[in-house]
């Protein structure tokens, strides 16, 4: 399948790549189907990406790369929505805000996107966990990561993008 | 919406397990204590409002901004 996307133009996907979010998200109730994208041109973030709004898209990024002890605990009813039986098996994704000023950068560890890899479900399970932020800053923590260590890309230095499908665009001769 | 009127120290019980009580009028202010089963998840409207915002901004980011952080953040 073929879905248009304002930022990288028409993209091809397998049904498979396709995450639904019974509930949608937090202010876009509406948007139902989202597939994670991996841009190759950055080293750093996946998008999730809605199928169903072309405009729509949230850089996202691990929350253990800026926050390696982060620990989420999931209600009965998270791991109900999304079917999981244990909650190791879930990736979890934080999503990004990037303003005009990127050092300003934050992410949210509150109501981090928690995905059933193996069921591709997926839900923003808001943490009753009150020390965690809505908007974390992050930019300094990132660049410590790449100083750390500089020759590994950040995407490679975490687990769970590998679930996110890699950016495939759609040239035009090819439609 | 169902209104109800209590006074300081009495309760509202929703569903069977969940039950709000009056802990403090101060002012234009009221604390309420919940008593709910661990599972429930109890916030502040704001929460919601805030994540809600968050999610919005994030959406307007264009897909250049976050190539030019990864160079930025290279040494």
């Amino acid at each position: 399948m073929i879905i248009s996307t304002s930022r990288f133009g028409q993209v091809e996907l397998k049904q498979e790549d396709v995450l639904t979010f019974p509930e949608g998200l937090l202010g876009f109730a509406d948007l139902r189907k989202f597939v994670l994208l991996d841009d190759p041109n950055d080293e750093i973030f996946a998008w999730l990406q809605s199928c169903e709004a072309p405009q729509i898209a949230f850089p996202v990024l691990e929350p253990e790369l800026f926050a390696p002890q982060y620990k989420a605990t999931l209600t009965k009813s998270d791991l109900e929505a999304l079917k999981l039986t244990a909650q190791d098996k879930a990736r979890y994704f934080s999503i990004v805000t990037i303003p005009d000023d990127p050092t300003l950068m934050t992410a949210n560890l509150k109501a981090p996107v928690v995905v059933n890899v193996a069921a591709r479900m997926a839900r923003q399970c808001v943490l009753q966990d009150n020390n965690l932020a809505i908007r974390e800053p992050i930019f300094t923590k990132l660049q410590q990561r790449v100083v750390q260590n500089p020759a590994v890309a950040i995407k490679n230095q975490s687990s769970g993008i590998d679930v996110a499908t890699k950016l495939h665009v759609v040239k035009d001769a090819e439609l | 919406m169902l209104v109800l009127t209590r006074k300081l120290g009495e309760s509202i019980a929703i569903d069977d397990h969940i039950k709000i009580r009056v802990v403090q009028i101060k002012g234009k202010q009221v604390r309420l204590g919940i008593e709910a089963p661990k599972d429930t998840k109890i916030h502040r409207e704001e929460v919601y409002v805030a994540i809600q915002e968050q999610n919005q901004q994030s959406a307007s980011v264009p897909a250049d901004k976050t190539r030019s952080v990864a160079k930025l953040l290279k040494p």
